[in-house]
């Protein structure tokens, strides 16, 4: 299953319909879509749709990838863009609920729901941020990108991205009731 | 607030001034901004406390399923399909046809076993306990007899009867036999083992290898060539071409 060559060259291989090549680019980078679509939308069944679409656009996209970026930026740049469709259309707020899909009886389902919690109150808080500023927190402190990559993935200067986080930032401890001014 | 340097103490909460001076400064003398970098500093630590995402092992099927479920449709494109997408089809099939409630029944084995049901084994015209899976095992790893429990299980339930945990961790093992020989699959791929005329043999032609299994034989991953076709697998073992499992 190994396939030589950088994620730019997959890419172009992408584009011929070698399905391997997509293999090893949706293995490298589905673990991050998803982390970032349940981050921003709060609810796994919805981040796997997601995650999915994402890698749909990838697929049929992949020509339209003209190197200005990482892969990786480029695909997550995707991702956020769909769930920011997703919200639009949803327009309701994130939940729980446990997808389908999910077995109880898998063993690494419940450790790796956990792991994926926040505490509920910050979930709350985070569900409730405009979302630029709630995409721009969780690229930025939750997903770990530098400033440079999470302005390049959302499409808006750094200055912006800085403004957003910053801003997103004191509106959860807002909404946590941890400001002295409240 | 507007008039003090917001951004400059945002940028010292998370790290990323090369110079800190500046800010530590400021922060130091201005009541207001210091305390605009407790409440930014707090924010930060509560969500760098929260630990990675992780997808389950059936969220990975899930995705790949729905995704090769579209991929195979889209015009102008390769119908070929790596292994993956075949086995995770084969898992949302098996999972699809005997239903997830049925999982959580715990009396799947020994329900099944006293039904008196017909086994795969019993098909192919070969006792369950001569299957290589059951009577070799293997010495090489402690994945290879939970294989084989896995495989004798799936062997010896019906999909109707209680065969959905059996089949459960069937897929499990081999998503996980299938990730770890990822690593050797190209470097084994393309020796003399005249797969072909082993899968011609046991009438398996219009047949493709999915995935192999190196263990003290190697057990190849066997389905239908064509996707439309009912996503049958069929384990085949060389060196001596026999078929050790269907379902």
């Amino acid at each position: 299953m190994t396939v030589p060559g950088n994620e730019a060259e997959l890419l172009t291989r992408v584009v011929s319909g070698d399905r391997d090549a997509f293999d090893v680019v949706m293995r490298n980078h589905e673990g991050r879509v998803f982390s970032v679509c349940l981050r921003i939308l709060g609810d796994r069944e919805k981040a796997l749709d997601a995650t999915q679409e994402t890698f749909l656009t990838v697929f049929r996209k992949a020509g339209q990838f003209q190197g200005r970026s990482a892969v990786g930026t480029w695909i997550y740049r995707i991702a956020v863009n769909t769930c920011y469709d997703q919200l639009r259309r949803a327009q309701r707020r994130p939940s729980a609920s446990l997808p389908d899909h999910v077995d109880p009886s898998d063993p690494s389902a419940e450790e790796a729901i956990e792991s994926a919690a926040l505490r509920p109150e910050i979930e709350a808080a985070l569900a409730g941020l405009p979302p630029d500023f709630r995409n721009a927190v969780v690229l930025s402190d939750l997903e770990g990108l530098s400033l440079p990559e999470a302005a390049e993935i959302l499409g808006v200067p750094i200055g912006t991205v800085k403004s957003r986080v910053f801003r997103g930032r004191r509106l959860l401890a807002k909404q946590l009731g941890n400001q002295n001014d409240q | 607030m507007h008039d003090h340097p917001l951004d400059l103490i945002a940028a010292l909460a998370d790290g990323s001034l090369s110079d800190e001076a500046e800010a530590r400064a400021l922060v130091e003398s201005c009541p207001e901004c210091r305390e605009e970098y407790r409440t930014q500093t707090e924010v930060i630590d509560w969500l760098a406390a929260a630990p990675a995402v992780e997808m389950t092992d059936l969220e990975k099927a899930a995705l790949h399923r729905d995704l090769w479920t579209e991929l195979r449709t889209e015009p102008g494109k390769s119908t070929a399909t790596p292994w993956w997408q075949r086995l995770a089809f084969v898992a949302a099939g098996l999972f699809v046809t005997v239903g997830l409630v049925s999982v959580l029944n715990n009396d799947a084995l020994d329900d099944s076993a006293e039904s008196g049901a017909t086994t795969v084994a019993e098909a192919l015209d070969a006792p369950v306990e001569e299957a290589p899976f059951v009577a070799q095992g293997s010495d090489d790893g402690e994945s290879a007899p939970e294989m084989a429990t896995t495989t004798a299980a799936a062997t010896e339930t019906t999909a109707a009867e209680g065969g959905a945990e059996s089949f459960a961790l069937l897929f499990a093992e081999l998503a996980e036999e299938a990730r770890a020989s990822q690593a050797d699959r190209s470097a084994t791929q393309g020796t003399d083992r005249d797969v072909e005329a082993c899968l011609s043999r046991v009438g398996l032609d219009e047949h493709v290898v999915v995935d192999e299994i190196d263990r003290d034989q190697i057990y190849l991953l066997v389905m239908p060539e064509d996707p439309e076709a009912e996503p049958i697998v069929t384990f085949v073992v060389l060196p001596r071409c026999e078929i050790v499992y269907v379902g």
